[in-house]
């Protein structure tokens, strides 16, 4: 039974407890201290463009509505009739006025206010009885350039202090060209037995599980000699209250393992112009060898633009949903390439993700034994110190190859899990201007 | 194959099932035993051998599949969608790459597969020589000890008769989840 989290990870020596991969009173806990009151990612703004689009998503387990309501703004709603407890919506994205409660037919807006029910004169002459008592209930939302993050913590910081100066690194994916970014349309989902914060800590730091797992995925597109390489002199590993993010410097190391020298052709032509935009050093971040993860459940790769949630369906298994995300701007040519590129890699058939879930899978599984489970696991790998520059924000370390951005993971994780409130959640002071793009 | 091509491929796959006359019975027997020697190739990894009834212009598509209101007038199944598999003959070219390497670890040992193909029917279509091809797939896979899925669902082929075999000239696999229910999709269908 969990006390402190904190006992569960060991960042002086850079351990982690393998329990907390398994134990359903942790994973209880994690709903509870994590999930219901962290900004999780629901949706792009691009998903919505209209009065009346919706789509569902998941925040932990708890099923939400994200529609576009009259008044322009995107409501996030708990996906749950307040009357008797049925799921209000079954469809993944449509167009509505209203959601209609199958069981009794409570009717409920956009913005997930009661709007009427069956026989609505009973409940007038019930004593008390006010419709604006019994909406769905709402959670708050808030977008950064283009992305739309729920909560239903009251007390939660702003999504811009949550995010803190990792904004400034997002901007990288999230706004190198004029014009904003979309989501192209489909998304791909499967479920992997394993449990959430295996993939999640992955894409937060791990590039060093490419050297081998991948080694037969991108053997076809790199060529024997070719693999994946790392410059442990010239990458970066950076962490913001918990969210971290790897990455190379070549800006299209990602985007060649596609294959297609159209896309890389086409990266190289903006070069300059994002260079412009965002400098030198964030352009080179664009398509790069990287993985990130906003914490705490919130991933992407560079590159590909693969964009992803891994939500948790108990402690031993969670849903991948992935997108794949461009700029607007973009030649409908080259976004297709991407939508092309993208699953061919990173999808469930893709070359490069097929190796991954594996793995998750048994990392997770071989902590059914008592004795297996009661080790600790190795997240000790720290070729370099922490390095301070004023140019780079964050907790930041030289080389991709480390467990740095890991650790911070888990620190977060814990600092998390054992305060009763968010006064008691350490912030990182902000020390970089973020520029505000609408 | 540029993307219109592509797109007119998909679209073809989209029109209205099983309009043309049904084939006599002894192409449909040709045809029946054509689709199980490709699931035997599939079963036993003769990927290379399964690639050679695949034509030159092949399109193969295996499109998301989506939960949407029954008065919802979008298509649910849309070409310029996001997809599982939207590949042309040098893409599987490369995904069997993948598995020659000998380094795709998740491959080794190897896994279980069986493919059991059923519901087949045949029509003529305005094409000489090319037939509307039904099925219904059924692939049980199990790996190590006790890893195993089972994925069901439609195909939609056109087949072209070359030498007196066939090839596979266009094909829509329609998976019935929507959440797919395995790890990953490390087979052909």
């Amino acid at each position: 039974m969990l006390t402190r989290a904190s006992d569960y990870i060991d960042l002086k020596n850079g351990t982690v407890d393998r329990r907390i991969f398994w134990e359903q009173s942790i994973y209880e806990r994690e709903l509870e201290r994590i999930f219901a009151r962290c900004w999780l990612f629901v949706a792009h703004e691009s998903q919505l463009p209209n009065t009346g689009d919706f789509i569902t998503a998941s925040m932990g387990e708890d099923g939400v509505i994200v529609a576009r309501a009259a008044d322009g703004k995107i409501h996030v709603s708990l996906n749950s009739c307040p009357h008797r407890g049925n799921r209000v919506c079954f469809s993944d994205s449509g167009n509505t006025r209203a959601f209609v409660c199958n069981y009794h037919g409570w009717g409920f807006g956009l913005d997930g206010g009661l709007k009427g029910m069956p026989e609505e004169r009973l409940y007038r002459a019930t004593p008390g009885f006010q419709k604006k008592d019994w909406g769905l209930r709402q959670a708050r939302v808030e977008s950064y350039l283009g992305l739309v993050f729920a909560t239903f913590s009251e007390e939660a910081p702003t999504l811009a202090e949550y995010l803190g100066d990792f904004r400034w690194y997002l901007d990288a994916v999230l706004n190198p060209e004029e014009g904003g970014t979309e989501f192209l349309p489909g998304v791909t989902r499967s479920v992997m037995t394993c449990n959430w914060k295996i993939p999640a800590d992955n894409f937060s730091g791990d590039i060093y599980h490419a050297l081998w797992t991948h080694l037969g995925g991108a053997e076809p597109t790199l060529g024997k000699k070719g693999g994946v390489k790392i410059d442990n002199e010239n990458s970066w590993q950076v962490s913001v209250n918990g969210h971290g993010w790897e990455f190379g410097t070549n800006m299209i190391g990602n985007a060649a393992t596609m294959g297609d020298r159209e896309i890389l052709r086409y990266m190289k032509s903006r070069s300059d112009s994002i260079a412009a935009r965002l400098g030198a050093f964030r352009r080179d971040m664009w398509g790069s060898v990287a993985s990130a993860t906003v914490f705490p459940n919130f991933a992407f790769l560079p590159g590909y633009f693969s964009f992803r949630i891994f939500n948790p369906v108990g402690p031993h298994k969670t849903d991948l949903y992935a997108w794949t995300l461009v700029p607007k701007n973009m030649p409908a040519e080259i976004k297709e390439r991407f939508r092309l590129g993208t699953m061919r890699t990173f999808s469930p058939g893709g070359i490069l993700e097929m190796d991954d879930g594996e793995n998750w899978e048994h990392c997770t599984a071989t902590n059914a034994g008592y004795v297996t489970r009661h080790q600790r696991l190795c997240y000790s790998l720290a070729p370099s110190g922490e390095e301070h520059t004023p140019d780079l924000p964050g907790i930041v370390h030289r080389g991709q190859l480390s467990d740095a951005n890991q650790r911070q993971f888990y620190k977060r994780w814990a600092e998390l899990m054992d305060a009763p409130t968010w006064a008691e959640i350490p912030m990182a002071a902000p020390t970089k201007q973020i520029s505000e793009v609408a | 194959m540029d993307v219109a091509t592509a797109r007119g491929a998909a679209e073809q796959l989209l029109t209205p099932w099983a309009q043309g006359a049904p084939v006599d019975e002894a192409l449909l027997r040709r045809i029946e035993r054509f689709l199980y020697k490709e699931a035997r190739f599939l079963d036993q990894e003769q990927h290379r051998d399964w690639y050679a009834l695949l034509a030159e212009d092949v399109f193969y598509w295996m499109p998301l599949r989506e939960n949407r209101q029954r008065r919802d007038t979008r298509r649910e199944i849309d070409p310029d969608n996001v997809a599982l598999f939207d590949e042309r003959k040098a893409d599987i070219d490369l995904r069997i790459k993948r598995l020659e390497t000998g380094k795709a670890w998740i491959e080794d040992p190897a896994g279980r597969h069986v493919y059991s193909i059923t519901n087949i029917e045949a029509f003529e279509t305005g094409t000489p020589g090319e037939f509307e091809v039904l099925s219904v797939f059924t692939l049980y896979r199990n790996r190590a000890l006790r890893d195993e899925s089972t994925l069901m669902g439609r195909r939609r082929d056109i087949l072209r008769s070359v030498d007196g075999d066939f090839q596979i000239a266009r094909r829509l696999i329609l998976l019935q989840q929507a959440v797919l229910l395995t790890k990953n999709l490390s087979v052909f269908f």
